[in-house]
């Protein structure tokens, strides 16, 4: 498959005794928005560590951005996948300006002209220049995620890894960080992994959903058919109870 | 049912930080009163839901300032007891589940030490006995190997672990009244409902009264009996939880049209338009 695509096969990963991912397949194609939901433990993170370049014990078939993923990824690899963490408080380093922050990626990858690039990092997750010799901790966390996500793009990238990007934050400001996403993708057209334990964010940002239960897949569905028809496996119809339950019945 | 005074009691709390620039004032004037009920205070970070708990247990870090006109647990007047008194009360009659297990727990003593002391605390027991406790009360937040569980030390343990920990440090005590900031909001949907079980339980069972902090609307409008939504500090509306759907305040309305939900898709979330005039008055 083509630039921005991703395509995983039969990828295993142990750690030690611990076989936490069992035969994990799927395709996400350019452009596109996938989503993995599941419980806590039961591998999405880890796709993404493998993914992202992060885990290197794996085994398997796995295909990033129109090439096979080497176990160990060079310098070129991470220019074309960049992750957004769960935790915008724990991601940036606390003592480095939000300047610093950004043009760390820039001078790892020797890119031209950082001046102009953070400026417009920033300008495009809608942060005036007021923010750049700022620290972390003079920010909200809706800011701090959206410089988090300046520096994923900073590098222009063709898939974005996001890791429940929005569970650390506010509705209000979960709210226009998932619209900051669709913005970025429509503009940049960008292929996105989406990781989340709400199945409800997933639906509104993805068209295709895989549902994962203890390592396996145990579904793969299009939004749309789980909202018309329910899942098909037994754990994906208890998470979109579990979603409908809690769903306020509108006035 | 015969008279007896609600259980918690509060008019008119304030919490002032004094900075050396500024009086920040984290609560502005709340009222209310809990009876053997799930009540429920939402809003967003800064909203001072969580200080309101901290207020009731005499928990506000220095050098914050605690006003009311009446603060009282079951008809005890809290403002004039001694720090003594409150100390006495707290953990056994009113309990906090804290919301960061990791800033939370003790990090170099075993979660289940932990447990068995804050039983140990309140009850003449000794350590088997308050072991066996602990053991049990582990269990019943839905620990799958309670004994292993006993022997770890908080960083060994995952997030949604660490919280049941501290529900089950908490519960053990038997408190009249808990309050639960953010209990359930780094649990899975499934072990989620689980634990809402348990305090389910505790209320209509022993008929303990809960506070539920939490900004998880959709959740509280489907568990909590009433609901009190705070923005700066301040109550926007106080209503039934069932009819939050239905709230009339401009602020209820925004937070309810920021959620995305799966069976209504929309192709732009709507965001927030906070108004000044919300904080203005009283």
């Amino acid at each position: 498959m083509g630039p921005g695509s991703i395509v995983v096969r039969n990828l295993n990963v142990r750690f030690g005794e611990a076989h936490v991912l069992k035969d994990v397949s799927f395709m996400v194609g350019s452009g596109e928005s996938f989503g993995l939901v599941g419980e806590s433990g039961s591998g999405k993170s880890t796709v993404l560590r493998v993914l992202s370049g992060l885990n290197r014990n794996w085994d398997g078939v796995v295909e990033v951005d129109g090439m096979p993923l080497p176990q160990r990824p060079g310098k070129a690899f991470f220019r074309s996948v960049q992750m957004v963490f769960q935790d915008p408080f724990a991601s940036l380093h606390p003592r480095m300006t939000i300047d610093a922050i950004l043009a760390e990626p820039l001078a790892i990858h020797g890119l031209d002209q950082p001046d102009r690039r953070i400026e417009r990092a920033l300008a495009e997750v809608g942060l005036d220049g007021g923010f750049r010799f700022r620290f972390p901790h003079q920010l909200s966390g809706g800011q701090r995620q959206r410089v988090a996500i300046a520096r994923a793009l900073i590098l222009e990238p063709r898939i974005l890894l996001l890791d429940e990007p929005t569970s650390a934050l506010d509705v209000s400001i979960q709210a226009e960080v998932l619209n900051l996403l669709q913005d970025l993708k429509l503009r940049l057209g960008l292929t996105m992994l989406l990781v989340s334990h709400n199945l409800a964010v997933v639906g509104h940002m993805c068209s295709r959903v895989a549902v994962m239960k203890l390592g396996r897949i145990v579904e793969e569905a299009d939004i749309e058919s789980l909202r018309k028809r329910g899942g098909q496996d037994a754990y994906t119809q208890e998470l979109i109870a579990a979603s409908r339950r809690v769903a306020l019945a509108s006035a | 049912m015969t008279e007896e005074p609600p259980l918690v009691e509060v008019s008119n709390l304030r919490v002032r930080f004094h900075t050396p620039t500024r009086i920040v004032e984290a609560v502005r004037g709340l009222s209310f009163s809990l009876g053997r009920e799930k009540l429920a205070i939402v809003g967003e970070s800064g909203s001072g839901k969580s200080m309101t708990g901290r207020a009731l247990l005499d928990l506000v870090p220095w050098p914050g300032e605690v006003q009311a006109d009446a603060m009282r647990f079951k008809g005890q007047d809290l403002l004039g007891m001694s720090g003594e008194a409150r100390r006495r009360l707290r953990g056994r009659h009113l309990s906090m589940v804290m919301q960061d297990p990791k800033f939370s727990l003790n990090p170099v003593m075993t979660v289940g030490r932990q447990i068995a002391e804050a039983y140990q605390l309140h009850h003449k027991a000794g350590r088997s006995e308050a072991r066996d406790r602990a053991l049990a009360m582990l269990e019943d937040v839905l620990i799958r190997e309670p004994a292993r569980v006993f022997d770890l030390y908080p960083h060994e343990v995952s997030g949604g672990m660490g919280q049941r920990v501290m529900i089950a440090m908490m519960l053990i005590g038997e408190p009249d009244v808990l309050i639960a900031d953010e209990p359930t909001s780094a649990l899975d949907v499934t072990v989620q409902a689980q634990i809402l079980d348990i305090l389910e339980k505790l209320v209509t069972d022993r008929g303990m009264g809960l506070i539920f902090i939490s900004h998880d609307l959709p959740l509280v409008s489907a568990f909590c009996d009433r609901v009190i939504v705070m923005y700066g500090g301040r109550v926007m509306e106080s209503l039934p939880a069932r009819e939050l759907a239905k709230g009339q305040h401009a602020y209820t309305r925004g937070l309810l049209g920021c959620l995305p939900d799966l069976d209504r898709p929309v192709r732009r979330l709507a965001t927030l338009q906070r108004d000044d005039s919300w904080l203005q008055g009283g």
